[in-house]
């Protein structure tokens, strides 16, 4: 998203949203009747005056209707309520309208006193104040319309002057927790707040066994959020007990409040305070939430009949803060926890919603024909196939639909007049492009009864090569459940991150999924670093657009220097070198803007959008907690400070370490043998049948010369290249009388290996050396060897030697065939081999 | 089977002149010497000069066109196979250690070695030349002192000579490393074969990362963790790195290696969408951030800027470092000694060898040489 700014005489605007200008629609830009809009539970027909205008129309039907309920806010703020303000009376649509009207900020509908006042813990009709609050700003932001989305615009509010404070981190050793903390949740927690609990509830904070490392480090690590070291009354762990009763273990909570809250007391008196180096150029500091609020984007939502955002953060259920009645909240169950930043983490778990309140998908698709199902989601790897990520069904085989992943890919199955129950033939997208990746991605995957479906991921087309377009939805089953991250059996588990869903009953355009794309997932915060004092630039900061990224991550992304006061003109401000620090310290790792080198110069700087630093974004690792962690800048230069940085360290190199002893002889390897038979024969290894025999055995040769890597196989290849080599040189005459002057190739076996030395000799002379080389093998014992092949074992009947063999014709022939294994048997040897 | 007849009872002795140059030859051309050669360059090391023989052993043809090729095959595609054809990388090598080059330049040169009269003729967009060598080299007549001849990449590739930077600029190299993908294999299997280390040895998560791309998810699996911990140490590094190979792309259409000087390649922004606020590179400038921090153990030469453009200029910072020195005779040593180096007396011929490697002239010959006589065995 990008920014601009609009600086006023008191103050400044980041206007949001400008690259959106074009964009049709916006949130509720049509006014129009929302699907499922027009009453809370049990809400009776209106029976009064019409709307006196069409913004009254608006007001009626989208908030008026859904509030004025007697189970909502009509309960109180009725005419039979009599609780003032009245704008859920039920008599007159006008005078509601008047009521209402203080109470919303239609430019800023998450700004209106009402939103504010339900979130703030009044009277929400639901478990969380904060889906409730939700649904009140869905509403209010649908009565809106353009107003709400046309022109947003986010005050960049001065925070608190602070300097970085000293602050304790948690230590990455597990003992302090272990020994003060974990007992107290082990006795008191464990029986929901463990993996293992058969009324398991995430966070699993009290996971167990005892003693088991990596228990108690799951345990630590999904504690710490809920920890305050620099003010253990103040953690989520004691005031959950003390001020909101919850599950307390004695009748007296507070007590309970005051056991936790001294357990992590004596936790946080043994941690040292982290303190900001001195000689550091540092900006003022501040938290994640004392920034001003960047959220909420341009999603377009004119269609969307059901919305998850995941914005509770803990319990069991995920609610549907769509507005569009009946709610499709979901039940967690199995393995799946909450992720940081809004979102659900799966691993074999699932969400589930009612059959009944499913039936909302039913009802108002097939009265379109036609949807969307949108998510952002971060699968968790690539290997995981068949995987269920959204779907409404039955089981494993009887969907109305569902988007999966299968590998790289996402697959969308969907009933239609032309599929089978489960959705086939699904549509993928393209394997070879590998376009589902396990980082975060935001798919939607569109329904069309006439062009079929289609999938967008990042904004992108990626598939409309729909195996079975379009169709009519007549053969849905209203009786199917919406789950997400399984298969409603709980058998197709996938595994990965959602951290938003929406289903639309229109397609979404091009346009539209590109409009919610960039609107991105997750709120997001402006963080102003005051540096003034560093400046002296009157309300000057460094601003960086933050969120947090996933559970264990901040994103700092695109800063940029700006004074809220509109008149300034900074002059010459050089900055260099800029590092995020957390409590007390410079985060060791993602510093994307330490080489940062830039000068804010009047004519660059612009009073109304500040001047960019730069287009990075980077990712800092999270410590205690959004709540908790306290970020500040550092420069090595800015203004006319500076700070002289040490070179990062250079370690001594490592401590040779001694290998085993190893033999200092190997074998030859496949060329060198082909080089060495040629060398030893004379024969040309490009002879036409030792060349064929070369490419067949090549790779069959060892590849490598290490002696143990020596295989039976490799012997066998070596065998075939020395016969090969050998059959060459003694069919040809010419080179045999060469290699072998005195060897009568023309007798019978019997004479010619009567001559046998004049067939050995220049062979063995080659192999083991003239003047006879020690390391080779001893000639008299090779000789004897020969001879025993030749003449056979004297008294073993089955071994009479190959002059001997019966039954064959002791022709030339024969000599020669005898001489070919004489050959073979000295070139295929080790004596050949070894090097 | 006849030819595995059990020919092995070798008789132990110490080994004399006589053996010790028949191992140096086997060493360094992988096949027994003539009895005549024996003699030579026994008679050489009997007269306390043994480095003369074994530089004798390195001009038999088989150094080149069995030794070398396979020394060098391995380094020219992505599996390490020594099985494949003859190609310009492996002939770049053989040719640099043939005429005594100055072996460095292995990452910079504007140098392609053909085969004289082989046809057909050396193409950019085959490699048909160098398997029509590989043939010619096995015939018994053919010298490689003088049938492998020198002429530059630039004369028949698609690169201007500044283009060039000796083996990453090849054909077969950019067909095994800048074929698809993102250009990093081709940073990567070069810090493989010629510095001897791979990204894991040379992470290092406290440098800036400021020039990862966008198609490196900063949340792995929604796990930023994996990407503080591990992925940036070494995309961090190594982006800006390979930032040099901008312009550069094989194209398995045509088979030939492209170059689009100012244009960076298309590869460069695969998955944007994955973390849209990474680097998006804007040219083919590149940095050398492992100059400081653990990898300044590396050895770096404090005479060069650590930064430019192109591929050349990378190819030079690599190759006048420590590590590319200690690499090219840790890898000598491998293939001659038949084992890696292992014990403090291995290390101190290591040091004794980089040392002479590196101030006399990158002459690889003299690695083996030297690797062949420490190792003939006594």
């Amino acid at each position: 998203m990008q920014h601009g700014v609009r600086a006023g005489a008191t103050a400044l605007a980041v206007m949001l949203a400008a690259a959106l200008a074009g964009c049709s629609g916006g949130s509720g830009a049509d006014v129009e009747e929302l699907p499922g809009s027009g009453g809370g539970t049990g809400s009776a027909t209106y029976n009064g005056p019409p709307p006196a205008t069409p913004d009254v129309q608006a007001f009626k039907i989208s908030l008026f209707d859904n509030v004025r309920a007697p189970n909502r806010c009509g309960a109180c703020h009725s005419l039979d309520g009599g609780q003032s303000p009245l704008f859920a009376r039920s008599d007159d649509v006008n005078l509601a309208y008047a009521e209402a009207n203080p109470l919303v900020n239609l430019t800023s509908p998450g700004d209106s006193p009402m939103v504010l006042k339900v979130l703030g813990g009044h009277n929400c009709w639901l478990t969380s104040d904060e889906a409730c609050a939700d649904i009140l700003e869905t509403w209010i932001t649908n009565w809106a319309g353009e107003l709400a989305t046309g022109g947003r615009e986010i005050e960049l509010e001065p925070p608190p002057l602070r300097d970085p404070g000293e602050s304790k981190s948690f230590p990455a050793d597990v003992t302090l927790f272990e020994t003060h903390v974990y007992p107290v949740l082990r006795a008191h927690c464990a029986t929901c707040h463990s993996a293992s609990s058969t009324t398991r509830q995430s966070p699993f904070f009290a996971e167990g066994p005892e003693g088991d490392p990596l228990a108690v480090q799951a345990a630590y690590d999904a504690a710490k959020a809920r920890i305050d070291l620099d003010d253990p009354a103040a953690s989520r762990f004691v005031v959950r007990l003390r001020e909101e009763s919850h599950n307390c273990w004695t009748a007296d909570c507070g007590a309970d409040a005051d056991v936790m809250e001294d357990a992590i007391r004596a936790f946080a008196n043994n941690v040292p305070l982290t303190s900001v180096d001195p000689a550091l150029l540092t900006s003022k500091a501040l938290t994640l939430y004392e920034g001003t609020i960047a959220a909420g984007g341009n999603r377009y939502e004119a269609n969307q009949i059901a919305l998850w955002e995941f914005k509770t953060g803990q319990g069991g259920t995920a609610f549907d803060t769509s507005g569009v009645e009946p709610a499709m909240d979901l039940t967690l169950s199995g393995a799946v926890e909450w992720f940081g930043g809004w979102g659900l983490a799966f691993s074999g778990g699932k969400a589930q919603a009612s059959t009944t309140a499913s039936r909302k998908l039913y009802e108002q698709i097939l009265a379109t024909g036609e949807y969307s199902v949108e998510a952002w989601v971060a699968p968790g790897n690539v290997v995981q196939e068949d995987a269920r990520i959204v779907s409404y069904s039955a089981g494993e085989m009887q969907r109305n639909f569902n988007l999966g992943q299968n590998m790289y890919d996402y697959e969308f199955f969907v009933r239609t007049e032309t599929s089978d129950e489960n959705g086939n033939p699904q549509l993928s997208t393209p394997s070879a492009d590998e376009v589902l990746q396990a980082t975060l991605q935001h798919v939607v995957a569109t329904f069309d009864p006439v062009e079929g479906r289609k999938i967008y991921v990042n904004g992108e087309l990626v598939a409309d090569q729909d195996p079975a377009p379009g169709g009519l939805l007549t053969s849905w089953d209203d009786t199917f459940a919406f789950v997400l991250g399984n298969e409603v059996s709980g058998m197709k588990p996938w595994t990965g991150v959602i951290r938003l869903v929406a289903i639309h009953n229109r397609v979404l355009t091009p346009e539209q999924i590109v409009q919610n794309f960039e609107a991105g997932v997750g709120e997001k915060f402006f963080l102003l670093f005051g540096v003034e004092h560093l400046t002296n630039v009157p309300q000057s900061y460094v601003v960086f657009e933050a969120a947090q990224f996933d559970s264990y991550a901040y994103l700092f992304r695109k800063p940029f220097f700006i004074s809220l006061d509109g008149s300034v003109e900074p002059g010459s401000v050089p900055i260099r070198g800029i590092r995020i620090g957390l409590n007390g310290a410079e985060s060791p790792v993602g510093q994307a803007y330490g080489k940062l080198s830039t000068t804010i110069t009047s004519a660059d700087y612009d009073p109304a959008t500040g001047q960019l630093l730069s287009t990075l974004g980077t990712v800092v690792p999270l410590e205690k907690g959004p709540e908790s962690d306290e970020f500040f800048l550092t420069f090595d230069a800015i203004g006319g400070l500076t700070y002289n940085r040490p070179p990062l360290p250079t370690p001594a190199p490592p401590a040779p370490v001694d290998l085993p002893e190893m033999a200092d002889i190997g074998v030859r390897t496949f060329d060198e043998i082909n080089a060495t038979m040629a060398a030893i024969t004379g024969v040309d290894p490009n002879h036409p049948d030792v060349r064929a025999t070369f490419d067949t055995v090549r790779q069959s040769l060892p590849a490598i010369p290490t002696l143990e890597a020596v295989l039976a196989s490799h012997q066998v290849a070596i065998a075939q290249l020395a016969i090969e080599y050998c059959n060459a040189l003694i069919e040809n005459p010419t080179l045999r009388a060469q290699k072998f002057p005195g060897f009568p190739f023309d007798q019978p076996p019997a004479a010619a290996f009567a001559s046998r030395d004049a067939l050995v000799d220049p062979l063995l002379d080659r192999m083991l050396g003239v003047v006879h080389l020690a390391t080779q093998p001893d000639r008299a014992f090779v000789e004897a060897e020969l001879g025993r092949l030749l003449d056979g074992i004297p008294g073993d009947t089955s071994r009479p030697g190959l002059i001997n063999t019966p039954g064959v014709t002791n022709d030339a022939s024969r000599t020669r065939t005898l001489a070919k294994a004489v050959c073979s048997a000295v070139l295929g040897s080790a004596a050949m081999l070894i090097q | 089977m006849l030819a595995a007849a059990t020919i092995g009872a070798a008789s132990a002795a110490l080994a004399g002149p006589r053996e010790q140059a028949q191992r140096i030859h086997d060493r360094l051309t992988g096949v027994p010497p003539s009895d005549a050669v024996l003699n030579q360059m026994a008679t050489h090391i009997a007269n306390g000069h043994p480095l003369d023989a074994a530089l004798l052993a390195t001009h038999d043809r088989h150094f080149y066109t069995v030794t070398l090729k396979n020394f060098a095959a391995p380094w020219t595609n992505r599996d390490q196979n020594p099985f494949v054809p003859l190609n310009d990388y492996t002939t770049l090598v053989i040719g640099l250690v043939k005429d005594d080059e100055p072996f460095d330049q292995i990452l910079y040169a504007d140098v392609l070695y053909v085969g004289a009269g082989v046809t057909p003729p050396p193409s950019a967009t085959s490699n048909a030349h160098y398997e029509a060598l590989e043939r010619r080299m096995l015939d018994p007549g053919f010298d490689p002192e003088t049938g492998l001849q020198r002429t530059t990449q630039s004369s028949v590739y698609p690169l201007p000579p500044n283009a060039t930077a000796g083996a990453m600029t090849t054909r077969a190299a950019a067909e095994a490393f800048f074929i698809a993908g993102t250009n990093r294999a081709m940073f990567r299997f070069t810090l493989i074969n010629h510095m001897c280390m791979d990204l894991e040895q040379v992470q290092d998560t406290s440098i800036v990362p400021d020039r990862i791309r966008q198609d490196v998810s900063r949340s792995p699996g929604g796990d930023s963790r994996v990407f503080n911990n591990s992925c940036i140490g070494c995309h961090a590094g190594m982006d800006p790195l390979v930032q040099a190979f901008a312009y550069y792309d094989f194209d398995p259409d045509t088979g030939s290696i492209e170059y689009t000087p100012g244009i960076v390649q298309p590869k460069y922004f695969n998955n944007a969408e994955t973390f849209p606020d990474g680097y998006v590179t804007p040219d083919d400038s590149w940095d050398n951030y492992w100059r400081e921090g653990r990898n300044a153990l590396l050895g770096w030469d404090p005479s060069l800027p650590g930064s430019g453009q192109g591929a050349k200029s990378m190819g030079q910072e690599l190759a006048a470092s420590d590590a590319f020195a200690q690499c090219q005779v840790e890898k000598v040593f491998q293939a001659v000694c038949l084992r890696p180096p292992a014990d403090a007396a291995d290390r101190a011929q290591i040091d004794t060898m980089t040392a002479s490697f590196k101030n006399g002239g990158y002459n690889l010959r003299n690695v083996f040489a030297q690797s062949a006589v420490y190792c003939m065995g006594d």
